[in-house]
């Protein structure tokens, strides 16, 4: 089974950027890598014929969800000697143990999983899959009431922000 | 085809949880949750393009409310950053001990 390299380097650029979006010591330095994540993931996005969802990937995380981070992390100005300590070493390697052992269950089971998928179906996509007509007709038909509930969630986010980051009245 | 990007996907979600284990900064861990949000994105798709036509939008509806949901979590959540921050002075969890029993 061979590996589309376009793929294979968007998978790689997003993991990697990951990784560095986790270990930088500096916020900043890790929102700008996880931009480079979600820039790898969206063109993940587009190798699974998904131009909406790519499209919408970038909108939110990029657009609202990273700006986001870099206004607070604008706001709260942290100078370096601020930064929390890190954990020692050892407990670091832990956690680190720990994650491998979770990827592994992950992985390994959902690629055997995969394969015997690949068995029992073909791998039809129809004509229209990702488009935004596609995904507009679930979104507005079986799943509209979701849909609708989703913006209650949302509108009680903003409250809940506005209410939770408001200075106290003195 | 769609093995390759399960692999990514937990990659991805083991990579953000590591975040969340490993690191005191408030501000990297919510980053680190959104890595793995993102970990769990690509599954979904991935399975949706591999059953196609039978239930490739139910697959992608569930990515776009995934999508909500992490942006309304990420709005509370620095929020609730703000308001520690300016109530404590840290964003350091190893500070946030005042429920502890």
């Amino acid at each position: 089974m061979g590996i589309d390299p376009v793929f294979a380097l968007a998978a790689a650029v997003s993991v990697v950027s990951g990784l560095m979006t986790v270990t930088r010591r500096n916020p900043v330095y890790s929102a700008v890598w996880m931009l480079a994540c979600f820039i790898a993931l969206a063109v993940v996005y587009l190798r699974l014929d998904a131009p909406f969802l790519a499209a919408m990937h970038v909108l939110v995380y990029t657009g609202a969800i990273l700006v986001l981070f870099l206004f607070v992390i604008m706001l709260l100005n942290l100078k370096p000697e601020e930064f929390p300590p890190e954990p020692s070493l050892p407990a670091k390697g832990v956690c680190a143990l720990l994650c491998l052992g979770l990827f592994g269950l992950l992985a390994v089971p959902m690629w055997f999983a995969a394969v015997e998928l690949q068995g029992g179906t073909i791998d039809a996509k129809g004509p229209a899959f990702g488009g935004v007509e596609y995904v507009g007709e679930a979104l507005f038909g079986p799943y509209a009431l979701p849909f609708e509930l989703m913006s209650v969630l949302i509108m009680v986010a903003i409250f809940g922000g506005v209410v939770l980051a408001r200075r106290k009245a003195a | 085809m769609i093995s390759n990007y399960l692999v990514l996907s937990a990659a991805l979600f083991a990579v953000g949880a590591f975040g969340v284990l490993a690191r005191r900064n408030l501000l990297i861990m919510l980053m680190s949750v959104e890595l793995m949000l993102n970990g769990v994105n690509v599954a979904l798709l991935a399975f949706a393009r591999h059953w196609g036509s039978a239930g490739g939008q139910h697959g992608q509806v569930f990515v776009i409310m995934v999508m909500g949901v992490a942006a309304a979590e990420v709005a509370v959540g620095l929020a609730i950053l703000i308001a520690v921050f300016r109530n404590k002075k840290t964003v350091d969890t190893g500070d946030l001990g005042s429920m502890k029993g």
